[in-house]
């Protein structure tokens, strides 16, 4: 019905027209850092050039013969996965435990767990350089497990708690009913339940650690360098084309990831 | 359930992430508070500096700055985009939030390089701009504060768009048909029905933005130039630079005091609810 009132008002459509012409240019500005690295990783070592002047794959070769590199992005992989099988063994029972029981000092706790989200990043790798020296473990790959840890948690509490919200207690008293202890329960009638929420939480806490930059540019000494402190080094001392390949296989990950997890919740609540 | 039982419970499942949290998290915290007065000196010292200090004072002026400029642009910015996806229907919503979800997910450093590459003096609009002028134009964009401000409302504006658009899908359609009945004009309706019932949405998404922004570090890093330095590459600089950690902490301590401030009407209003949009 609005819609027929639309056609015939010009001014209306003029609005929309505006708005949808605003909209758009919005897009496009939100777009356009993510998707211009792909075709300048296509141009060679020489020039940063948009659009390239011949394609090569030139960029991508250097990234992965040159240990200076791969170094990086193999400490970034291990240091993710780490931390992603870290917190979801802290976070998984912690975000059920939120959602089904209540408890003293329930609020205290979970604004303790879910401090690191809003704690500025800077201020979080700034405490935990501080303490990192006192136990003398800054420059290891465990001072950036743990930091990496910490700051990921959060984020899959709130996507398990969200899973958690969908299951019907039901099933888990059920259990409790026929016998079957804490454990059994947990084990064999929630985690089976949770497991996209679990697939979807680890593969953003991988992601959000892969990309992680300002705790890992506190903690990581010249040996356990991550790629995005590379990447940061990098552009701001000598802004090699190779970046342009660096983050054309960032900006594929992210896409693949945000797209899977997309999947992994799509029976639930639309978007975000 | 007895009481005892549901607390025992409730501390089996709670209690591994309970202590990470308290080991990995309250002690870095506490270990800042500490630095910050000297240890055991329990000096002030280094927040007086602070106060005494020019750079300082320069650079939480400009954090403040940036941060309430760079909202307010991201605001307009992601009110729009809220809009327009509130008006399709969910299938091309689905669709269109794509083109919002991929910014979201992109690294911050492939965004800064993309900026170097599009703002550069050689770069593809100054390119662009020569080949169309016929001439040699190389328009400072970035190691400025137009190279901050458009990469931090680059990264903001999808913050703002999530709690907005959830709010404009919250107004009642009724709402429109009415006011479309008694003949109000576009921008009447924005202004009496969605700007007003949008505003839970607004709040929550500049609060968020603000915050955020406070403790950016990478973005003014990267585009900024010597005038946009703020408190985190400050932070950065004690830290790293200078190694005076007292001044780092103190600064971290009053950042932390800031975010603290800030986000606490937020936290109260959702205070008995866990999930939020992330």
């Amino acid at each position: 019905m609005s819609i027929a009132f639309d056609q015939r008002d010009p001014l209306k459509r003029r609005y929309r027209r505006f708005g949808t012409l605003l909209a758009g240019l919005v897009y496009a500005f939100l777009l356009v850092p993510s998707l211009i690295v792909i075709p300048v990783s296509f141009g060679t070592q020489h020039e940063i050039r948009f659009p390239p002047r011949e394609f090569s794959v030139e960029l991508y070769r250097i990234f992965f013969s040159s240990t200076a590199w791969t170094g990086p992005l193999l400490q970034s992989l291990k240091v993710a996965l780490i931390a992603t099988v870290v917190a979801l063994l802290t976070a998984v029972p912690a975000a059920y435990g939120i959602v089904r029981y209540e408890f003293r000092g329930k609020r205290a706790i979970t604004l303790l767990m879910m401090s690191p989200l809003v704690i500025p990043a800077i201020v979080m790798a700034l405490g935990l350089y501080l303490y990192f020296s006192y136990v003398r473990v800054t420059g290891t790959t465990l001072a950036l497990v743990l930091g990496h840890t910490i700051y990921v948690t959060p984020f899959v509490i709130v996507m398990i708690a969200a899973g958690v919200q969908k299951l019907d207690p039901n099933l888990e008293f059920g259990a409790t009913l026929m016998g079957a202890g804490r454990y059994r329960m947990f084990t064999s009638v929630v985690l089976p339940q949770l497991a996209p929420s679990i697939l979807a939480g680890g593969l953003f806490a991988f992601l959000i650690s892969f990309d992680e930059v300002v705790i890992s540019w506190f903690l990581a000494s010249a040996t356990t360098t991550t790629l995005p402190v590379k990447m940061y080094s990098s552009i701001q001392w000598e802004i090699s084309p190779v970046i342009a390949a660096v983050s054309t296989m960032l900006t594929v990950l992210s896409f693949v990831i945000c797209m899977l997890t997309a999947a992994l919740q799509r029976p639930g609540t639309p978007g975000q | 359930m007895s009481g005892v039982e549901n607390s025992r419970a409730a501390a089996a499942y709670v209690s591994p992430a309970a202590i990470v949290s308290l080991v990995i998290a309250a002690v870095p915290l506490l270990f800042i508070l500490f630095t910050s007065v000297d240890g055991r000196g329990l000096s002030p010292e280094a927040f007086e500096n602070l106060l005494s200090s020019t750079l300082f004072r320069r650079s939480l002026y400009t954090t403040i700055e940036i941060s309430v400029s760079a909202s307010l642009i991201s605001l307009v910015l992601g009110y729009a985009v809220a809009l327009h996806l509130a008006r399709q229907s969910p299938r091309r919503r689905a669709l269109y939030m794509v083109l919002v979800l991929l910014p979201f997910w992109t690294s911050i450093l492939v965004k800064s390089y993309a900026f170097t590459v599009i703002l550069g003096r050689e770069g593809v609009i100054n390119s662009l701009l020569s080949w169309v002028s016929g001439s040699h134009i190389a328009l400072p964009m970035i190691l400025n504060r137009f190279g901050v401000m458009v990469g931090m409302t680059n990264y903001l504006t999808p913050f703002i768009v999530f709690p907005v658009l959830a709010s404009l899908l919250a107004i009642d359609p009724a709402l429109y048909r009415a006011a479309d009945i008694m003949s109000a004009r576009p921008m009447r309706i924005f202004f009496t029905i969605t700007l007003p019932l949008s505003l839970p949405g607004v709040m929550a998404g500049v609060s968020s933005v603000i915050v955020m922004s406070l403790g950016f570090f990478i973005i003014p890093a990267l585009l900024g130039g010597r005038q946009d330095v703020m408190l985190a590459n400050l932070v950065d600089f004690y830290t790293r630079e200078t190694l005076d950690w007292n001044m780092a902490a103190a600064i971290g301590v009053l950042l932390l005091a800031m975010v603290v401030l800030l986000s606490a009407p937020a936290l109260w209003i959702r205070r008995n609810r866990l999930v939020g949009s992330t």
